[in-house]
């Protein structure tokens, strides 16, 4: 059966390598996600359905993905400026700034969970200047909004990043040579060359805050029907040992999950066919 | 490229002076409140009693075992995820077979899953009331609420960190190399040890790097299947959280100023990389 599926390849190692990869991956992955897909298939569509379109858990889950789309759209705007600015302009503290960019990979979500409320909190520098102007920030949506954007941040930029580093002057000189005004050969030359990898740095950044619990739950004071996120509902449900109210959510959750992974995967095709790289 | 513009003449491919300022002005803004703004946050308030407070209550008992727990889990998962990296990585580069989009789909799959959804089910699979945990429960061994149902949590979450890193790498460098190494009559092990290694030896650096970051700071995997025992399954992440519950706030700031200074050695280490071994590691990181 192997032969048919493998192609011949004196290089040693095949079955090893091979080996290690599909038991690790079943283990870690493949076995826990089927684990709570066949609890799905063992309720049945109307099971999930009966969990899901209750008025908490739908409100969680809209919330979860509206903010994320709103978070997803504004680091869209900012990461393809960052990026722009990074590459292309020079000033002091630039290598800082490049290096900084990334902090939100690094940084525990708990850590900037907890920061950013004591930034934003009515108590809090910032919180207490948006007070000052009749605003309140943490402990509502608008604190959620913050958590998402700063998860968010690096994905936008890092895919754009490399793009524009490759984009060849002579392309633009072209342009202005034909007469095309600075803000015509932005709109109609780079913008479309930064699309795919926008999109698809986009799409990651919208997965990644659709999900997000740790820098969420300090910030977003977790008012059911109004600022409790998804993934938070999970975690309550299973600590009242309502693990089939856990599982309806949490399948939900890894529907979008897949759809979304299904989407990165097009449009990165549709780039490769539409300009060679991703 | 070289001539430099005239006194007030502007280059056509640039944007105006006004236009970069602004620009610069604007990205730096954002960056400074979304950014650095709170890590300032975080050790200021670490430091509100002094420095003295911040560190004597990092060495109580239950701060000294949540440290002692992280460094456990993370000195099992990252290894373990490492060579699974190598392994997959390798066995995606070096051969060709059907189902392979498939298959790094998979290895991707949890970038797109919830942490949560991940505790969650991990928590299906081997908790107390699924058939493999109810046994390995009844054997002593449970794995949800003790030390390897985190170690599973967290290599779930970092599960793709090594191979996304190592796979661009060994395609770009192909395999003539070690097709060569195998012609000349060297081993399997030999080959890969002397002639791959040290091909992505910068690269496997990089990806154990961001996994172990993020294997130290991982929260809602953890949360779920950790139980949260003081002293026994609290990591360093869950540990503020009860902390920062129990408004005992320089406790918890001074944990998280630890592992913030854990991320900005990462960031250090990771540019430095960037910088000195740009042509060894994967082309997005090039900059």
């Amino acid at each position: 059966m192997i032969k048919g599926i493998i192609h011949r390849s004196p290089m040693p190692g095949l079955r090893l390598s091979m080996g290690i990869t599909l038991a690790m991956l079943s283990l870690i992955v493949i076995l826990p996600i089927g684990a709570l897909l066949s609890k799905g298939a063992s309720f049945g569509l109307e099971g999930i359905w009966a969990v899901v379109s209750t008025e908490r858990s739908m409100a969680a889950l809209f919330l979860s993905f509206r903010i994320s789309l709103f978070a997803a759209l504004i680091n869209l705007v900012l990461g393809v400026a960052t990026a722009w600015v990074l590459v292309r302009y020079r000033f002091p503290g630039r290598k800082l700034l490049d290096a900084a960019v990334d902090l939100p990979f690094a940084l525990p979500t708990a850590v900037a969970g907890i920061a950013l409320t004591a930034l934003y909190a009515p108590n809090g520098f910032l919180g207490a200047m948006a007070k000052e102007a009749g605003f309140k920030i943490a402990y509502t949506q608008w604190g959620i909004l913050i958590a998402l954007i700063f998860v968010g941040l690096p994905f936008v930029t890092r895919t754009v990043q490399p793009v524009i580093e490759e984009i060849e002057r002579e392309v633009e000189e072209a342009s202005a040579t034909l007469g095309a005004s600075r803000a015509y050969t932005l709109r109609r030359v780079i913008l479309p060359m930064l699309t795919p990898a926008a999109l698809t740095g986009f799409a990651l950044a919208l997965a990644r805050s659709v999900g997000e619990y740790g820098s969420v739950i300090f910030i977003a004071g977790n008012i059911p029907l109004r600022t409790e996120i998804a993934p938070l509902l999970i975690v309550i449900r299973l600590e009242e040992f309502d693990y089939d109210g856990a599982s309806a959510i949490g399948i939900a959750m890894l529907v979008i999950s897949f759809v979304m992974l299904f989407v990165i995967n097009g449009i990165q095709i549709w780039s490769r066919r539409r300009i060679g790289y991703v | 490229m070289s001539d430099i513009p005239a006194q007030g003449f502007r280059r056509a491919t640039e944007e105006t002076k006004g236009v970069q300022v602004l620009l610069i002005l604007g990205v730096v803004a954002c960056m400074t409140l979304l950014l650095f703004a709170p890590l300032i946050a975080v050790f200021s308030a670490a430091l509100a009693d002094g420095a003295v407070a911040a560190v004597q209550s990092l060495g109580n008992a239950d701060a000294r075992s949540a440290i002692v727990l992280t460094l456990t889990v993370t000195a099992i998962a990252v290894p373990l995820n490492a060579a699974f990296g190598i392994a997959a990585a390798w066995a995606i580069t070096k051969f060709e077979f059907r189902g392979k989009a498939f298959l790094i789909t998979l290895i991707d799959l949890p970038f797109s899953v919830s942490p949560v959804v991940a505790g969650l089910c991990l928590v299906l699979l081997f908790g107390a009331n699924s058939l493999i945990g109810g046994w390995l429960v009844a054997q002593g061994n449970p794995i949800i609420f003790a030390l390897p149902g985190i170690v599973l949590a967290t290599m779930f979450i970092t599960f793709p960190f090594v191979a996304r890193e190592l796979i661009p790498v060994m395609i770009e460098q192909g395999k003539a190399e070690e097709e060569a190494a195998l012609t000349l009559g060297a081993g399997g092990w030999r080959v890969f040890l002397t002639v791959t290694l040290p091909n992505i030896r910068w690269a496997l650096l990089y990806g154990v790097l961001l996994c172990n970051a993020r294997a130290m700071g991982e929260f809602g995997a953890v949360a779920v299947v950790s139980g949260k025992i003081r002293g026994q399954t609290a990591t360093m992440p869950i540990t503020i959280e009860m902390l920062y519950n129990e408004y005992l706030s320089v406790a918890a700031f001074s944990m998280a100023a630890l592992l913030a200074l854990l991320a900005l050695v990462t960031l250090a280490l990771k540019t430095a990389l960037e910088w000195r071994y740009a042509d060894q590691l994967a082309a997005t990181h090039r900059h």
